[in-house]
């Protein structure tokens, strides 16, 4: 991140800080909807929290560290959101043809399907490790730092969720390998 | 490849799928609330003064202190006048509150303080690469065992955190080292008094933040016991 644009926000400038939203928004939008799963939240999230960077980058003592420091917000703000809305609306999303051509097309769809269900019954918690590790491709000591929990408690989370996932993945095999055998 | 490759990989292939785009309308959104959403300043901001306000205060203060001294003067005992000749009083020696050269949070500081409560006087210095600032004291109060010292900022070229006209304090930890940090309200709206000042510091940055940011003074001060 431009360590000048930031300082220049933390000073006050509005410009400054429009150009930083604009740097950083579609990151911040895309990390909020694949731990919230839900376009309508994902927007919230990312809205209050693209507010709280504006509002408390005064406090943020090293510019270096903005990234960081934007992504704690950000999980922050899913937090809260995950908090306010328990129901969430099923996400439907409809596949272009072309992803749908190819010999294991339909073995694909099962899968997001139940990787969807099994993300979903994981907590906030347990999704920001997930996102920040294999989305963001950030190392599990800067999840530890951005997340501030020890190094750890993200292994055991990040550890738990992708057992869970897997055993979401499985139990979609286990029906489909009972139908071969009869 | 293990089961938790496999899983890894389709975990990472289906999380690179969906929404990457932050749509306009939500940007914008953030955009328009900007100007009206303040920043909190942690130790060291300020919103900006009503300079209005401030140098009618300031002239409407100076015209007070003429009159009362115009007319307090009528009075003075003199040759020739009412009274008699005054009584040589000796003169009351200041209380020591605060004396010190020091470094803070990378500030060059002198400090030079007397007086207690609402009734200190004395001056502040500061400088570091932003730019210096001078300080002319006017409280003090212990908070939570730290002592505050607080004034008006009189002269400046710190122009983001110490701006003229803006209120700064020091707190001060005793100890060896003595610890301490500095306090600006910079463009936070200007507190009524010195000593609501403190409080309304205090609610933009709680006592944890102000005991998190304490750092140990390089230099000597002497404080009042």
């Amino acid at each position: 991140m431009d360590t000048d644009l930031v300082l220049r926000a933390q000073r006050g400038d509005e410009e400054a800080f429009a150009s930083l939203a604009v740097a950083i928004g579609d990151r911040l939008h895309a990390v909020s909807h694949r731990i919230l799963r839900d376009v309508d939240l994902a927007e919230d999230a990312t809205q209050q929290a693209l507010l709280t960077i504006w509002r408390d980058l005064p406090q943020l003592r090293d510019p270096a560290r903005f990234d960081a420091w934007s992504y704690r917000l950000l999980v922050r703000a899913c937090y809260a959101e995950g908090r306010r809305t328990r129901q969430w609306a099923p996400n439907l999303r409809i596949l272009p043809a072309d992803e749908l051509a190819g010999p294991d097309a339909t073995s694909s769809v099962v899968d997001r399907d139940q990787l969807e269900r099994g993300f979903r019954r994981l907590s906030i918690d347990h999704r920001a490790v997930v996102v920040l590790h294999h989305y963001l491709d950030l190392p599990l000591e800067t999840v530890a730092e951005t997340l501030d929990i020890p190094l750890g408690t993200v292994k055991s989370r990040l550890l738990h969720a992708m057992r869970g996932l897997r055993a979401a993945l499985d139990a979609d095999a286990r029906p489909a390998r009972q139908e071969a055998v009869r | 490849m293990s089961a938790d490759r496999e899983t890894t990989r389709v975990v990472r292939s289906w999380l690179d799928e969906g929404v990457t785009r932050l749509p306009d309308r939500v940007l914008d959104a953030v955009l328009d609330q900007v100007p009206t959403t303040p920043q909190r300043r942690h130790l060291w901001s300020a919103w900006r003064l009503d300079q209005m306000n401030i140098y009618a205060k300031l002239i409407v203060g100076v015209a007070a202190v003429l009159i009362v001294a115009f007319v307090g003067y009528q009075f003075l005992p003199s040759n020739g006048g009412f009274g008699g000749q005054p009584t040589p009083q000796p003169s009351p020696t200041p209380t020591l509150l605060a004396h010190g050269t020091f470094t803070a949070q990378g500030i060059n500081t002198t400090l030079d303080a007397t007086g207690a409560g609402s009734n200190v006087s004395g001056r502040m210095t500061g400088s570091n690469s932003d730019g210096a600032f001078t300080v002319a004291l006017q409280c003090e109060r212990t908070i939570n065992g730290l002592l505050w010292i607080g004034g008006d900022v009189t002269q400046s070229t710190s122009l983001q955190n110490a701006p003229v006209g803006s209120r700064t304090a020091i707190v001060l930890k005793r100890g060896s080292p003595v610890q301490a940090i500095f306090v600006f309200q910079m463009s936070d709206p200007r507190s009524a008094t010195c000593q609501a000042f403190f409080d309304d510091m205090l609610v933009i940055a709680p006592q944890s933040d102000i005991d998190a940011g304490l750092e140990p003074i390089a230099g000597t001060v002497e404080l009042a016991p």
